[in-house]
């Protein structure tokens, strides 16, 4: 994979998510792109480098998010999202065998897959760290249950936009540099006549 | 040397899934330290990746700016706007009050013009005087203004509506703050000339203006019998003149010639009827010419 064409598209996702997707906001929930961008990368990358290009995504967006802390001090915690990416990749990395790459609507179901895992483990490792540090989770004074429902409906609403974002990604897969291998296996070969 | 060879045996072992997992691991240790650790350097970081984004995001928000404006942060069910509309509501009924009242005062203004810039007002004082009471059934009925002795009014004293129409004269009865009106139609043998409605000729002789002395009819209107050559019609201004009243209320108009009749018994004469401009008890304020103590003395055992 062309690392440069991922870190440059991620970015974009990530502009895109932070100032246009607001457009599309649906019961306190706006789909984002860079489930998208992360899922194209994972359906069609090396399966050695998959994980590591969706925590990077991951990274980034926890870098962008950042929090007022108890003392009104701006906090950027790295984690939530690094794990929650690579969870969902691992989830789509099991199920791309089983997926037709080029095909949106697998890729838009693997969105979806891949959006409410990482969006269970965001809040898992929020919980996790409210219970450690004691510090209040980004949705307070909401509810954890709450946080699920709206993950929930972020998950379908990315898996709804991934349509035409991974059509859109699909025209431009030659500059993404993917290699396409075959996995050979020795017996005899066939005689073509 | 030896941090080289950390790197080195970092480079050989962490590889794979070996070196995904250690990045996991050490995402969630990252995730568990606390806010003062990460402060003072994933800040930074944060803002060192915000710099290539803010040129994208900033065309982002331009583009969101333009397909949907921002909403409104106006929430008209907050208790600062409810107190505000309230105040609003309150500034607007006192912005009314005082336009009404603007309006009242320059109508008094003008009705006291109107009758000060007449002849015979040396002296006189002038004063608004509003109606407080009056018989609704009757339109010729005696009203009582909220002006009275301790307002320098005496009985007598000519009470004006809309500047220059006489509506009455003051009754007897003058209390310390109040007064009775005795309108202009009850009032009996008031001498009055008629003039065209147009206006009269500065140069003619008031003796070419016919005279008449109305009578009060039964309708309020007045009849009065005209011995004149000069042609009576309908529409003729009836003028006070009768010295009896005080000079401020000679050529105030009384009424308004609404017939014209002959009378058989006497061919030269006319028989007119008289229409009141304007009813007294139909006034909310009025004017009154506070005269002279020693002229009001002269003329309190004229005219009734």
């Amino acid at each position: 994979m062309n690392w440069s064409a991922y870190i440059v598209a991620v970015l974009l996702a990530l502009s895109f998510d932070s100032s246009v997707g607001s457009v599309l906001e649906i019961a306190g929930a706006h789909p984002q792109v860079l489930p998208a961008v992360v899922v194209f990368a994972l359906l069609s990358t090396a399966r050695r480098c998959a994980l590591r290009a969706a925590m990077l995504a991951g990274l980034a967006a926890d870098l962008l998010a950042p929090l007022v802390g108890a003392d009104g001090m701006l906090v950027v915690v790295p984690g939530p999202r690094v794990l929650g990416f690579a969870l969902g990749a691992l989830a789509v990395l099991q199920l791309r065998s089983l997926l037709y790459r080029r095909n949106p609507l697998a890729g838009s179901a693997a969105t979806f897959a891949f959006s409410l895992l990482a969006g269970i483990v965001f809040i898992a490792a929020w919980l996790l760290r409210a219970w450690v540090t004691g510090s209040d989770a980004p949705w307070w004074p909401g509810s954890g249950g709450s946080e699920v429902w709206i993950r929930f409906i972020g998950a379908l609403l990315d898996g709804v936009v991934a349509l035409p974002v991974l059509w859109c990604l699909e025209k431009t897969r030659p500059l993404w540099g993917f290699v396409v291998s075959t996995k050979l296996t020795a017996g005899p070969a066939r005689m073509s006549r | 040397m030896e941090l080289s060879r950390v790197l080195q045996f970092l480079a050989t072992r962490l590889s794979g899934r070996r070196l995904d997992a250690t990045l996991a691991v050490l995402a969630l240790l990252l995730l568990l330290l606390p806010a003062r650790v990460l402060t003072p350097w994933t800040n930074p970081a944060a803002r060192l990746l915000s710099v290539p984004l803010a040129p994208l995001t900033h065309a982002g928000m331009y583009l969101r700016d333009r397909i949907r404006p921002p909403r409104e942060s106006f929430d008209a069910r907050a208790p600062e706007v409810i107190r505000l509309e309230s105040e609003l509501a309150q500034y607007r009924t006192l912005y009314e009050q005082s336009r009404l009242e603007r309006e009242r005062l320059e109508r008094s203004m003008a009705a006291l013009q109107a009758v000060s810039t007449r002849a015979g007002t040396e002296g006189v004082r002038l004063a608004e005087a509003s109606v407080i009471a009056s018989d609704p059934t009757r339109a010729d009925a005696t009203v009582r203004l909220n002006a009275g002795e301790r307002h320098g009014v005496r009985a007598g004293a000519p009470v004006f509506v809309d500047g220059d129409i006489f509506a009455g004269i003051v009754a007897n009865d003058v209390g310390a703050y109040s007064c009775a009106v005795i309108p202009a139609s009850k009032l009996s043998g008031i001498g009055v000339r008629l003039y065209p409605a147009e206006g009269s000729d500065a140069q003619a002789n008031v003796q070419g203006f016919p005279g008449a002395v109305l009578k009060p009819l039964p309708n309020g209107n007045w009849t009065a019998e005209v011995a004149s050559t000069v042609e009576l019609r309908e529409g003729l201004i009836a003028r006070l003149a009768d010295e009896r009243y005080p000079r401020v209320a000679l050529g105030t108009r009384v009424g308004i010639v609404v017939r014209v009749e002959p009378i058989e018994q006497v061919p030269l004469a006319r028989r007119i009827e008289v229409r009141r401009i304007s009813s007294l008890a139909d006034a909310a304020s009025v004017i009154v010419a506070i005269t002279p103590q020693s002229e009001a003395n002269e003329e309190r055992s004229s005219p009734r």
